[in-house]
């Protein structure tokens, strides 16, 4: 593991020392200024993330503020050179959880390699039916919007980490706290369904043809 | 001594297609479905399909914008917790 445990909680006695306090893990700059340097400048990327949990601009909004002040409040645990937008996000998952008053967003999907045989046979009825030119149409960005935000969290949130925040297999797992094999099943399916509405966008748009079979949604 | 690369089947590659797209294989196994990518007319419009479709998703991060709003709230609630840069 590259950094301490995220978010322990409530301030301990270290946080409390000071805003003036330096400290040998932030290279020698105060508390204040390496939380300014590291943490501050993903502000942007733990919003799209706990919107992506969160699915209201409101209840975001309240869940970066949580992450930032328990951030703040732990950033005694933050280890210096290892990945603070992990870090963070870990908090923010962790915020959400809590928001909710629940401990964990389960959804077990457990066979991933039946998840992308089953997206490659959509992607063929795509192409038979003409509803994958919808990647080509202008209209894509909104379309995957929707379909995004058609999601149950813990596939929303798989997406949103691997495919959006740019998190590898591992990382993700880690602040989901779920096993690599369960992240790896979560998207897979994500993106299986996400084709499927995609789809039915396409076709409702005219893009394509509506076989006798007609479309699914997921 | 590099490890031999194996030919695999349609089946195999579309199964380990995500994982290769998103290069989550080990270095044995990406070059066991580019190389049948290479020579599979049917499993290279899915690869294709699946690049357009991840590059569109990564696009969403110009999309989903924080509020000019959040910022400065969250820098105020910091604030009253005692950060401070001055």
């Amino acid at each position: 593991m590259l950094h301490s445990t995220a978010d322990p909680g409530n301030s301990g006695p270290a946080s409390r020392l000071g805003a003036q306090m330096t400290d040998r893990r932030h290279g020698g700059v105060s508390k204040d200024e390496s939380f300014a340097r590291d943490a501050l400048p993903w502000m942007d990327d733990v919003y799209r993330f706990a919107l992506a949990l969160a699915r209201e601009p409101a209840d975001a909004q309240d869940i970066v503020q949580e992450t930032y002040l328990r951030a703040y409040r732990s950033w005694h645990t933050f280890e210096e050179g290892s990945d603070c937008r992990r870090w963070l996000f870990t908090i923010c998952r962790n915020a959400f959880l809590r928001s909710r008053q629940s401990t964990r967003l389960e959804v077990e999907v457990n066979d991933a390699d039946a998840e992308a045989i089953a997206s490659a046979r959509e992607h063929r009825a795509m192409i038979e039916d003409g509803s994958d030119r919808v990647l080509a149409s202008v209209d894509l960005g909104p379309a995957l919007d929707r379909a995004l935000a058609g999601l149950d969290a813990p596939f929303r949130s798989a997406v949103q980490l691997v495919d959006i925040e740019d998190q590898s297999y591992e990382a993700a797992a880690e602040i989901l706290g779920v096993p690599i094999g369960t992240v790896r099943s979560r998207l897979f399916r994500a993106r299986r369904q996400m084709q499927q509405k995609l789809r039915a966008h396409a076709l409702d748009a005219g893009l394509g043809h509506h076989s006798a079979e007609g479309h699914r949604d997921a | 001594m590099p490890e031999e690369i194996h030919a695999i089947d349609c089946q195999t590659a579309v199964r380990q297609l995500w994982d290769y797209l998103d290069e989550e294989l080990d270095d044995r196994r990406m070059s066991e479905v580019r190389q049948h990518l290479e020579s599979c007319s049917h499993c290279l419009p899915h690869a294709e399909f699946g690049t357009r479709f991840i590059q569109a998703l990564s696009s969403a991060r110009e999309r989903h914008e924080m509020p000019p709003d959040v910022r400065p709230q969250v820098m105020a609630a910091l604030n009253e917790a005692g950060f401070s840069t001055d």
